[in-house]
């Protein structure tokens, strides 16, 4: 499996769970909308196998590998609030979300290398990086559904798409931790502290607590959701930094563990 | 609405907030830096028992004092949150001093950590998360379990990474083969007598197979610029691609010694200290039909790295193999008469009697020829302590996940 084989996983999966959504959106049986997003799924996930045996490690390490996974988790937590929820349009967004990260994949392609350095040769490498992928997705669903709560739609906010809300964001938040202490676990085993104060490391802070931030503001103040639903967008801005801002960010170079991604 | 009527909300927060700033800034400008080495053991101990008596004290005053009672609500809480934040992201897009070096500056910008209002600021997140974790405690429900994990699990780490950070010994020690060293030195190059010696035996460094990549003969870049290509050479016979060029491997000589004669050189199998990989390669352009062949070499410390020139615009090079694995293989023995043999590796420290010991470094123009090997040694007395608030926020997090769901299903049926 190599990065130019890409495109003929990724075009059939896209199919899958374009149908799904509109499937979804037209109100279609619920079996045929998740049975075809599943589908979808399950073909996107066979090119990550493939990927991970043709590296002979986890495709984890840049920017696109880490990438493939945040396109394959979108729909998945798509098809699992909608399983729950039922929501019609969710699958529509997670659809869209998964194809734009499959086509910055498709049209900057990163370069085939299937060295991994010695630091990142570790057991607690791939649950570090799929649960935060995991979260991210969660998150980015949150992030969508504040978009569209304060700017497209035009009535009032009803209080279940607040109760989504918040479900979508304590199942980040709780990925989010348990990456974010898998990696201080790591930390302890691979440079001697849990805790350092990398840029990463701080970046994960603030986002952490910006999210906080939105949990217990929500506790403190439900009647008034749109405040929140702001604090979520400003989390998640930060969150993108977290994840590959900081590559860019000139006081991290050369003093970060976590700017690797880029060589 | 005016400030500092009761109830206070977020006014009041953000300008409790701004206080301490203020309070810290000058503290920063009079006394400094706050001097973190100077609480070791045991006035950490003492200040950790009395912060802990004093939110117990506070919980219980809760009713009379109209501030310990705000202080554990949730507008105390969010407004903590969001100065810490602020003052973390403050930190985050600025150059940090590593922990335990002198700052550059007096103002605390250099290392945060060490300044009083970012100090003063977390110390405002942990006491109203203490005292809400009271206030949710008392009296027990079993429906709160996530909470007191997440709240309590997030305070024993807050505290104790915090008061223990003055008991961490994190020490240098340089081995060589077939010496024992029981000397290690601190940052600041302080030396310490250990109560264990480690003696090392042999240090190694494995490497992934060699590349092969294309560079303009006048610009030494790789090529194509930015996006360079490479081919990965994992055995003999191989036929790859690299752009025009077919490349074709006829010999591989992993442990190569190169030997010159006046006009050329040739590479043949060498066993000893300072070997290099070789490899002989036939290259054919599929565009212009150019052949060359010749001998491509990464070299070592003992031998020159050789190129081959394919044509006169690009030439074909082998650039240092990466490291796939860095592994000193020692024996080391204790104070208590304990003695046996381990390796140590990244990612997998040794550990003895309480000391974790990390492969750091070695001699790096000798590379796996290295007959240096340098350990980092920590000892973190509160190591326990700060685990068990991890577990009890993995638990926690566990917790709010499984809960949320039971909360959606709630609702879902309630909707039904």
């Amino acid at each position: 499996m190599e990065w130019s084989d890409l495109i003929y996983f990724a075009l059939p999966a896209v199919l899958f769970w374009s149908m799904g959504a509109y499937g979804a959106w037209k109100e279609k049986p619920f079996t045929w909308t998740v049975g075809l997003t599943w589908v979808g799924l399950i073909i996107f996930g066979c090119f990550i196998g493939g990927m991970w045996c043709s590296l002979e490690r986890p495709p984890m390490r840049t920017m696109g590998e880490t990438r493939l996974w945040y396109s394959f988790f979108l729909p998945l937590a798509g098809v699992i609030t909608y399983m729950r929820w039922r929501y019609k349009w969710i699958l529509t967004f997670s659809t869209l979300l998964s194809a734009v990260f499959l086509c910055i994949n498709i049209f900057r392609p990163e370069i085939h290398n299937k060295t991994l350095m010695p630091a990142l040769q570790s057991p607690w490498f791939a649950p570090h990086v799929i649960v935060y992928m995991f979260a991210y997705a969660m998150l980015g669903a949150a992030t969508v559904l504040a978009v569209y709560l304060l700017w497209i739609k035009k009535n009032e906010i009803e209080n279940r798409e607040m109760e989504l809300s918040d479900n979508l964001v304590y199942v980040g938040v709780s990925f989010m931790t348990f990456g974010l202490l898998t990696g201080a676990l790591w930390a302890k085993e691979a440079w001697g502290h849990y805790w350092a104060w990398d840029p990463k490391e701080t970046w994960a802070a603030v986002t952490w607590f910006c999210y906080l931030v939105y949990i217990h503001l929500r506790i403190a103040q439900p009647q008034k959701p749109k405040i929140s639903l702001y604090i979520l967008l400003l989390a998640f801005l930060l969150l993108q930094m977290c994840w590959w801002g900081i590559n860019y960010l000139p006081s991290a170079q050369g003093s970060s563990v976590h700017t690797y991604s880029l060589s | 609405m005016e400030m500092w009527k009761k109830p206070w909300g977020y006014k009041e927060g953000v300008a409790i907030g701004a206080g301490l700033v203020c309070i810290g800034i000058l503290l920063q400008g009079t006394t400094g830096y706050i001097q973190w080495n100077n609480i070791a053991t045991p006035i950490n101990k003492v200040i950790g028992v009395a912060y802990l008596l004093s939110l117990c004290g506070m919980h219980l005053l809760r009713k009379r004092v109209y501030l310990f009672r705000w202080l554990s609500g949730l507008s105390s809480s969010i407004t903590a949150l969001g100065w810490v934040a602020v003052l973390t992201l403050f930190m985050a897009m600025t150059r940090q001093e590593p922990p335990g070096t002198k700052p550059i500056d007096t103002w605390g910008l250099s290392q945060f950590i060490s300044a009083w209002y970012f100090v003063l600021s977390y110390w405002w997140l942990t006491t109203a998360l203490g005292l809400a974790l009271l206030n949710g405690l008392f009296p027990f429900k079993w429906r709160r379990i996530p909470f007191v994990l997440n709240h309590l699990g997030l305070l024993i780490v807050m505290i104790c990474a915090t008061l223990g950070s003055a008991d961490m010994l994190r020490l240098r020690m340089m081995t060589r083969t077939g010496q024992a060293e029981w000397r290690a030195t601190d940052e600041k190059g302080l030396l310490y007598e250990l109560p264990l010696a480690i003696e090392l035996k042999h240090f190694t460094i494995d490497e992934y197979p060699p590349k092969l990549m294309l560079i303009d003969n006048e610009t030494g870049h790789t090529l194509p610029e930015k996006q360079p290509v490479h081919l990965l050479i994992e055995k003999k016979g191989n036929v790859g691609k690299l752009m025009d060029w077919e490349i074709e491997i006829i010999e591989d000589i992993p442990q190569a010694g190169a030997f010159f004669t006046e006009d050329s050189v040739r590479y043949t199998r060498f066993d000893s200290m300072g070997a290099t990989h070789a490899l002989y390669v036939k290259a054919r352009n599929l565009r212009t039909k150019a052949m060359a062949e010749g001998w491509v070499s990464c070299g070592s410390f003992a031998f020159p790295h050789k190129a081959q020139k394919l044509d006169e615009q690009v030439s074909l090079v082998m650039p240092a193999k990466e490291p796939r694995r860095f592994a000193s293989f020692v024996e080391y023995y204790t104070e208590n008469g304990l003695r046996d043999t381990a390796t140590i590796e990244v990612n997998k420290p040794l550990e003895i009697e309480g000391w974790k010991v990390y492969q750091l470094s070695y001699d790096e123009e000798k590379g796996k020829w290295s007959d240096v090997s340098t350990f980092e040694l920590v000892n973190d007395p509160w190591l326990p302590l700060v685990y068990t608030g991890i577990g009890l926020m993995l638990t926690g997090a566990l917790g709010m996940f499984i809960f949320s769901q039971q909360h959606r299903k709630e609702k879902a049926n309630g909707m039904e």
